[in-house]
């Protein structure tokens, strides 16, 4: 018998999708390898290693304060809102989200600027009633507050999907055996939601460890301030990335975390049988205890400081062109990158279902702080730009989008792998079945399927670098300010009327891309 | 005899430590349709996966047509073997609409024709009617149909089918079934389909080929494998059966139910197999204890009790109360002697 050994291929071989993915991976990772080299060479600025962890103290209790505050405010409104019917529930479920489109340093900026010692306030309070707030904003408390208000949003819509996700007849299983509705919460629902309140809480740490604008707003003195810190006002590369050392192993910690959150998903849809969950009718006292929760988690971090920053914008005399420059550039990163970020990711995801380790390395970049990123890519950027000394503004652009798209890569991945679930290994082996290779079979069945799973992951990317501040500050060309850019400036000048003005200007980019979001989430659920 | 479409030679597979399959042989030819039946982890699904391209191979060689496609060396990919495959969840794709994805594998076919293509296989399967319609919008035997359309678009020598009906509601099964098989004849494509109901593979199959733990036990018609099993283990694999103990001396094997002839067999202990129904109410037979009845429908399930053993039994007619002695007999030319 003939062997038409021309035809033969051997059974392993590395495809086309898989290198794409490594790349991809392994873009993710190259600025962690910068931040290595980068602390292990140069000059350090006289950075004692005591200040490093008197910051990396700062840095821990800042996130176990604010892992415990999301945590719980989080969770008890997505209890309140999936479980429940009250006065405005259907409004709340989605607003409840709407804090994702603020910046974390604008809530600052409003927020120290209404309670400021000297402010009009606390000015009238102790004129007229005659006492004084017993706090300051500027604190590491002032801190916890804000950051809370702006990372909540991320333990409440995954633990708000994963109430979701929960099918009545477990909880039904749990009151026929004996449950009253209080316990079936505490020892089934809960715990079948655990892994997504891991999930969500890894999630608002990691931003709360990425902060840059607030905290430094608010004088707290964190890992990532003393990263960005250590380049702006020292030049220094390498004491930089001393900084970023610490917050690079809270990272991997936290991805460990998250993963292990990950692998209990699992449990929640799995069941054959989904039927949608009934909500308790609330009324009463009860009725008002849930709205007034609700609305109040709402005031506080989006109707209050937003207000005032309207407010206080007011008065201000508004620079336009240089805040249309601004919103111009803000846009065309948030495209570009979005664009360039869902590209990766997407190879990413079409190849880690046959390479799982790229996704790992990817994951890994979503872990890492925007500012250390920035660091890392300073080692790489730094050689090109003694090979082409010419080229430094388009380099640096160039660096810019990568370094978004080496941090949100994961961010985009997440929703696009899920989209990809619905195409079931036996479709991929149906089209290579009809004649299509590994790589047609990618385009012609994956991607198609994947199409609104891309839109929602460029949405995410483009809100978050929309927000961005630290990673723009250090790898952003000299003049090329974005919205972020220009609030930190103003800010930094005590020109608050000013700075709210881009501050309002991204919430106003962001959120459309917001409210779309959470419709889609709603829509997503098991049974449709 | 002709050239087999499909020839499976020694065929081995190992998952880690576990032999998946080992050492498998057929051949398919033109215009039969085969089953492999087996249950469930016997390794008859990976098996499928290798000829259609999906798994390969660690030892041995699967050829089409003649030409080698799978050897340990290498194998020809799935895209590039002509082969269709139907998965056990049809596997239609969300995004394409029936005639879409019907029409999803003929590409490079210029528009008119590929519809008038794709709109004949619609027809031949009778879902003409759904050509716009979404695969989550159709029954459970439409996304069937419909699948096997797309298998078969770009005429593939043979068309591989992996649990085809095991998706579908009981009563619905049989007549789906018959009618589905009538199309496939017509279309005269040599069909491998994989199945772990018995009956089912029966019914369907010109060749029945028995697969347990890995292996191919026995390859041939229907009635042949049912009525003339080469061992126990495959007799199994097509129904219930009863074993009866049995001595042979001197080409006479004695069971508890009398003797039968046992040419060439050497003396000493053997295993009589039956089937529960070769039994029947004998007055002249042996005195046997019934245990207990259950009507079954066609027929009365009695269980035996003879010298100590307890068989099952089934009879058309209705048996004696329980608790009662009764004499039994079966047909002697359906009883197989087995060493043992």
């Amino acid at each position: 018998m003939a062997l038409a050994a021309a035809q033969l291929r051997s059974g392993w071989r590395l495809s086309v999708p898989m290198a794409l993915a490594a790349l991809a991976g392994l873009m993710a990772a190259l600025p962690l390898a910068g931040v290595l080299i980068a602390a292990l060479q140069g000059e350090s600025a006289g950075i004692a290693l005591r200040d490093i962890l008197r910051y990396a103290a700062t840095s821990l209790l800042l996130a176990l304060a604010v892992g415990l505050a999301t945590g719980f405010v989080g969770s008890i409104a997505a209890w309140l809102v999936v479980m429940h019917r009250f006065p405005g529930r259907d409004v709340f479920a989605w607003a409840l989200a709407l804090p994702l489109a603020v910046p974390a340093f604008a809530l600052a900026y409003a927020y120290a600027d209404l309670f400021d010692v000297a402010g009009g306030l606390r000015t009238w309070l102790r004129a007229g009633p005659g006492f004084d707030l017993p706090f300051g904003m500027r604190s590491l408390g002032g801190a916890v507050f804000v950051l809370s208000c702006a990372f909540y949003p991320y333990v409440y819509l995954a633990m708000r999907a994963a109430f979701l996700n929960q099918s009545v007849n477990v909880l039904e299983a749990a009151r026929m055996l004996g449950c009253d509705g209080w316990q079936a919460l505490r020892r089934v629902a809960l715990p079948m939601a655990r892994p997504a309140l891991a999930a969500g809480v890894a999630l608002a740490l990691m931003e709360t460890l990425a902060d840059y604008g607030a905290v430094q707003f608010l004088s707290v003195q964190t890992l990532t301030t003393g990263v960005v810190r250590s380049w702006s006002v020292y030049g220094s590369t390498a004491s930089a990335a001393r900084f970023a050392l610490p917050l690079m192993a809270f990272a991997a910690l936290l991805l460990w975390i998250e993963r292990r959150g990950r692998i209990g998903r699992t449990h929640e849809a799995g069941n054959a049988r989904w039927r949608a969950l009934e909500p308790r009718a609330l009324s009463g006292a009860g009725a008002a205890l849930a709205a007034g929760f609700c609305l109040l988690l709402l005031t506080a971090a989006l109707l209050l400081p937003v207000g005032w920053l309207m407010w206080t914008a007011l008065e201000a005399r508004p620079d336009w062109p240089r805040l249309t420059g601004a919103g111009a550039r803000s846009l065309t990163l948030g495209i570009v990158g979005a664009a360039v970020t869902v590209l990766l990711a997407t190879t990413l995801a079409l190849g880690t279902r046959r390479l799982p380790m790229a996704a790992r390395l990817a994951s890994l970049g979503y872990a890492t702080p925007g500012a250390v990123m920035a660091i890392g890519l300073l080692v790489p950027a730094g050689l090109v730009w003694t090979l082409l000394p010419g080229s430094g503004r388009a380099v640096a652009i160039v660096l810019l989008i990568y370094a978004y798209a080496a941090r949100l890569m994961a961010a985009a991945l997440e929703p696009i792998d899920a989209g990809l679930t619905r195409v079931t290994p036996s479709m991929t082996e149906a089209a290579r079945t009809l004649g299509r290779g590994e790589a047609g079979a990618a385009l012609a069945v994956e991607l198609p399927v994947a199409r609104g799973a891309m839109l929602t992951a460029g949405l995410i990317v483009f809100i978050d670098i929309l927000k961005e501040l630290p990673a723009t500050l250090i790898l952003r060309p000299f003049d090329f300010d974005t919205l972020a850019v220009v609030a930190n400036n103003y800010a930094l000048d005590e020109r608050l009327g000013q700075a709210g003005l881009p501050s309002l200007l991204i919430v106003a980019l962001s959120l459309p891309a917001v409210v779309w979001l959470t419709r889609q989430i709603a829509a997503s659920r098991p049974g449709r | 005899m002709a050239m087999p479409i499909l020839s499976v030679r020694d065929v081995s597979r190992r998952f880690g430590g576990r032999q998946v399959v080992a050492g498998a042989s057929f051949d398919l030819h033109p215009g039969r349709i085969a089953c492999l039946l087996g249950p469930s982890g016997c390794g008859k699904s990976t098996l499928l996966r290798m000829i259609a391209g999906l798994e390969s191979v660690d030892a041995g060689e699967i050829a089409l047509q003649g030409r080698a496609v799978s050897t340990p060396a290498g194998l020809v990919p799935p895209e590039h073997r002509g082969v269709g495959l139907v998965f056990q969840d049809f596997a239609l794709f969300p995004h394409l609409d029936v005639a879409a994805n019907v029409g999803f594998g003929l590409a490079g076919m210029e528009p008119a024709a590929r519809r008038e293509r794709v709109m004949a296989l619609l027809a031949r399967f009778h879902v003409e009617r759904l050509a716009t319609a979404w695969p989550h919008m159709l029954s459970g035997g439409e996304q069937q149909r419909v699948a096997i359309a797309r298998a078969l678009a770009r005429e593939p020598a043979l068309l591989l089918l992996d649990e085809p009906f095991s998706g579908l509601d009981g009563h619905l099964r049989a007549s789906v079934r018959q009618s589905l098989l009538a199309d496939l004849k017509a279309a005269g494509t040599a069909v491998l389909i994989v199945t772990h109901d018995p009956e089912e593979a029966m019914m369907i199959a010109d060749d029945l080929i028995l697969m347990s733990s890995g292996r191919i036990l026995q390859t041939g018609g229907a009635e042949d494998c049912y009525h003339h099993p080469v061992s126990i283990e495959a007799a199994r694999l097509l129904g219930e059966v009863v074993i009866l103990p049995a001595r042979v001396e001197q080409q006479v094997a004695h069971t508890d139910f009398g003797p039968v002839p046992a040419p060439d067999m050497q003396d000493g202990p053997a295993r009589l197999l039956l089937r529960p129904e070769d039994f029947r109410l004998d007055e002249k037979g042996t005195a046997a204890t019934v245990v207990e009845t259950a009507f079954g429908g066609a027929h009365h399930m009695v269980g035996l009790s003879v010298n100590g053993l307890g068989i099952a039994i089934r009879l058309t007619k209705a048996p004696p109360a329980a608790g009662t002695c009764a004499g039994f007999s079966f047909r002697p030319e359906r009883a197989r002697l087995f060493p043992g």
